[in-house]
């Protein structure tokens, strides 16, 4: 016994360094993410600046009733949830593609050509993307009415009117802005695979496609699925920017763009009242949560070595 | 509201609640003290020195901002002993920064408030109730008259309106240049809604300027007829949702949307929609029709006007214009509501704010220097007794311009600026003084009842309004139905009859 527990405390004499290392971030961790949880009180309060967050009087559920209030709350989560499943799915098939492509790419500066150029659009800002998609889809000059379309002899279609081509429009510019971080992740991971998994697998004839599906992919699962639940965990969150700004506000695609973040948003701009904004904040958070869950277990249940926790 | 946003938000009031205990207790006392007033009526304030933190509009910051904040601190401590922190903000600063600072409890005394917050801010103990206060207000009651009662919700009085016009009648600006070279003056033009035909004159404009001009874009901008219905063809009472229609004159709470007028003007709009006067985009541009018209392809925009409008219009769009009214001028309790100079709850000492924004209210110098800046360096009196840029400054050199005055408290008693007639304030004073006064005037609805049904009406008429008001549509009667049914879902029924019960209750008091 006593031995053990003397092995237990040299081992951790052994890594005081790396736990001091580990104070500034759990600081933060705990200052920026832990603490202000307790304010999560305020979205079932009746908030007033005099009482202050924890002595305003409790309102119950009411800062929630305006998210449900609403006939259009199933079409709201239904859009959050389905455009993040598309893009979960999306992001990661073509970001897995380009990986595999660009690792193979041997000129170096050429990698890293395509490696910056990728990664790009997600520096872009939000409101200079929606202006590139209003350059192609502008009804008055836009790109795609008055030179693509015509060449393929097709009519204008007013695209900021009619809802039909929006889940492809913002799936691919979700796509195309954001898949190079994911690539990136997914170009480190397999820089990190052993190359004489392949140099074995050349030996024995393995075709590229061969080598891609037998090797790559197996040795990527472990990222895919830590890249999967990070995403899951937000699946209940959309990027405001996105269903926002690209489809610059118009009421006449709501049916397809609004989500819940949007919804909130514009809900709020007029009379905004910290309960209700914490409301959804929370109402997001749970949801999330769940689902992080929820999809760990199955992992775990599926093959236990790749669960995160 | 992103997410980031909310959390930021979560944060902030936490540290509040953590602090509150040494930040608002000693408020909560400080009831006025009304035997303490003998200054206030001779005019000899004592503010020993008190701070005033004074939160106000401005165009941008200038390079002469921090002077001009040193010389109304040097004019406050000079007439009333007390000292000035002006914090000046933009538009865009002011929609993302008030709300935390507001929540936060951040040194504020004074700052504009928007009619569509008075409700939470009340709700939340934002700001104070002025009625208190009203002994300190002597100047500002004289100077308002009965307009000075339109800031109240109920008993509580939110704040004081700014002097400017009192009501916002809709009208089109158009080039004068293109108007002209089209063979029109702007006296061919007696647009009325008693008969909508006469809308049929602005077809004919947009026409010829379209065959001489094919690459002119006849109309553009934000707003159209139907979209700034709010304050313009009926008293809307402080929101959309139920109004009083014909200029306010009926005392039924209507659903405006269901209205033969709304269908026309939606009408009207779906014709110069469909013929290409305007842009296809326009249901989705978010730049102002005098940034359109700045950039020269654009004939004209459709806007709030009053009496200055083209004066005011040539500085913001470089070109001549001429004004087409396109309604009668209503003066509702919105019109002077819609931006109220408040007193926030963190206010040390609310008695010396009060006197503070009591004089700004008639200062002279105050009301120059935050509009116009240093006088000699940024403005001087020309002949004519008009504000102007001294020799050798222009609108891209000066050091500090905002001319902000519909949003300042009293431009009235500064300085017109130069290409105005002499006697403008007069003017405004007449054209004010004729108007048409809604059966509601001094009313303002209380949306705290409803404000779950408030919240999703002003999601279902985002989503609709835009399309039907420009005329973006393909059915016009379809798109209506649905959106009114989408309303009635949302809720409008509560909200009207809630609307109609305070409305009643304050016609049997003010009957």
């Amino acid at each position: 016994m006593n031995l053990t527990k003397k092995k237990g405390f040299a081992r951790f004499k052994q890594f005081i360094p790396l736990y001091l290392m580990l104070i500034p971030g759990f600081t933060y961790l705990i200052i920026n993410n832990y603490i202000p949880m307790a304010g999560i009180v305020v979205a079932f309060k009746q908030y007033n600046v005099n009482d202050g967050l924890f002595l305003s009087p409790w309102n119950g559920l009411a800062n929630f009733e305006y998210l449900f209030g609403s006939e259009d709350t199933l079409i709201i989560i239904r859009n959050t949830l389905l455009y993040n499943v598309a893009f979960i799915i999306v992001n990661n098939v073509v970001g897995i593609a380009l990986a595999i492509f660009i690792n193979d790419v041997i000129h170096q500066r050429l990698k890293k050509l395509y490696q910056s150029a990728i990664l790009l659009p997600f520096l872009i800002s939000i409101v200079v993307v929606s202006y590139i998609v209003f350059a192609l889809l502008s009804q008055e000059n836009g790109m795609m009415n008055n030179s693509i379309l015509p060449l393929f002899g097709l009519d204008p279609v007013k695209w900021y009117n009619d809802p039909t081509w929006w889940p492809l429009i913002l799936v691919i510019t979700n796509c195309w802005k954001g898949v190079g971080y994911g690539t990136l992740i997914y170009i480190a991971a397999i820089a990190g695979i052993d190359l004489s998994f392949y140099e074995a697998a050349e030996l024995d004839g393995a075709s590229k496609w061969q080598q891609i599906t037998q090797i790559t992919l197996p040795c990527l699962i472990p990222s895919i699925i830590t890249l999967l639940i990070m995403s899951i965990g937000r699946i209940f969150a959309s990027d405001f920017g996105l269903f926002y700004q690209v489809p610059q506000n118009s009421g006449a695609l709501f049916s397809v763009t609004q989500t819940i973040d949007t919804y909130v948003y514009r809900a709020l701009m007029a009379a905004g009242g910290i309960g209700r904004s914490s409301a959804a904040g929370v109402f997001q958070s749970v949801v999330g949560f769940t689902l992080v869950m929820l999809s760990n277990w199955i992992v775990r249940k599926v093959s236990e070595e790749n669960a995160i926790f | 509201m992103s997410k980031r946003i909310i959390s930021l938000l979560i944060v902030l009031v936490l540290v509040v609640g953590m602090f509150a205990g040494c930040g608002t207790g000693s408020n909560s006392g400080s009831t006025p003290n009304k035997d303490n007033d003998g200054n206030a009526e001779t005019g000899k304030i004592d503010g020993e020195g008190y701070t005033v933190n004074y939160l106000y509009m401005v165009a941008q910051e200038g390079a002469n901002q921090q002077k001009v904040a040193e010389a109304i601190d040097a004019l406050a401590m000079e007439e009333l002993n007390m000292h000035v922190n002006l914090i000046p903000m933009t538009f865009g600063t002011y929609m993302s920064q008030l709300a935390p600072m507001l929540a936060a409890n951040e040194p504020l005394d004074i700052f504009p408030a928007m009619s569509s917050s008075f409700a939470t801010y009340i709700e939340s103990q934002y700001v104070v109730n002025l009625a208190d206060y009203l002994d300190y207000f002597g100047d500002t009651l004289e100077v308002f008259g009965d307009d000075a009662y339109c800031g109240y919700i109920g008993d509580f009085l939110v704040g004081f309106s700014q002097m400017k016009e009192r009501g916002y009648p809709t009208g089109m600006v158009v080039r004068k240049d293109l108007m002209e070279e089209a063979g029109f003056s702007v006296e061919d033009f007696n647009v009325t809604t008693d008969d909508y035909s006469t809308f049929e004159q602005i077809d004919e404009l947009f026409a010829k300027v379209k065959e001489l001009h094919p690459e002119i874009i006849c109309l553009d901008g934000t707003t159209i007829m139907a979209a700034g219905a709010g304050s313009s063809y009926v008293d809307n009472m402080g929101d959309d949702f139920g109004v009083l229609e014909n200029y306010g004159q009926a005392t039924k709470v209507t659903n405006y949307f269901e209205s033969d007028q709304f269908r026309t003007l939606c009408d009207i709009a779906k014709r110069w929609f469909d013929a290409g006067y305007v842009s296809q985009d326009i249901v989705v541009n978010q730049d102002s029709g005098e940034t359109k018209m700045r950039a020269g392809n654009c004939l004209s925009f459709v806007c709030y006007v009053k009496p200055n409008t083209n004066v005011e219009k040539l500085a913001q769009t470089s070109y001549e214009t001429e004004v087409i009214s396109l309604g009668n001028a209503m003066k509702s309790t919105n019109a002077v509501n819609a931006v109220m100079f408040s007193m926030a709850n963190a206010a040390k000492d609310k008695t010396k704010a009060a006197q503070f924004m009591n004089w700004t209210f008639t200062s002279q110098k105050f009301n120059d220097l935050i509009n116009w800046g240093i006088e000699g360096e940024d403005w001087v009196l020309d002949d004519q007794g008009l504000a102007a840029y001294p020799d050798g400054v222009d609108a891209t050199s000066v050091g500090y311009h905002n001319d902000f005055g519909w949003i300042y408290p009293n431009q009235f008693a500064g300085h017109p600026w130069t290409g105005n007639p002499t006697d403008i304030w007069d003017q405004y004073r007449t054209y004010n003084g004729a108007m048409e006064k809604s059966k509601a005037f001094g009313f303002t609805f209380n949306s705290t009842p409803v404000a779950n049904e408030e919240a999703t009406l002003v999601s279902v008429s985002d989503q609709y309004l835009k399309s039907l008001a420009f005329g973006a549509v393909d059915d016009l009667d379809a798109s209506i139905a649905e959106f009114n049914n989408a309303l009635y879902g949302a809720g409008l029924q509560k909200v009207m009859d809630e609307k109609q019960k305070q409305l009643d209750e304050f016609l049997a008091n003010n009957g």
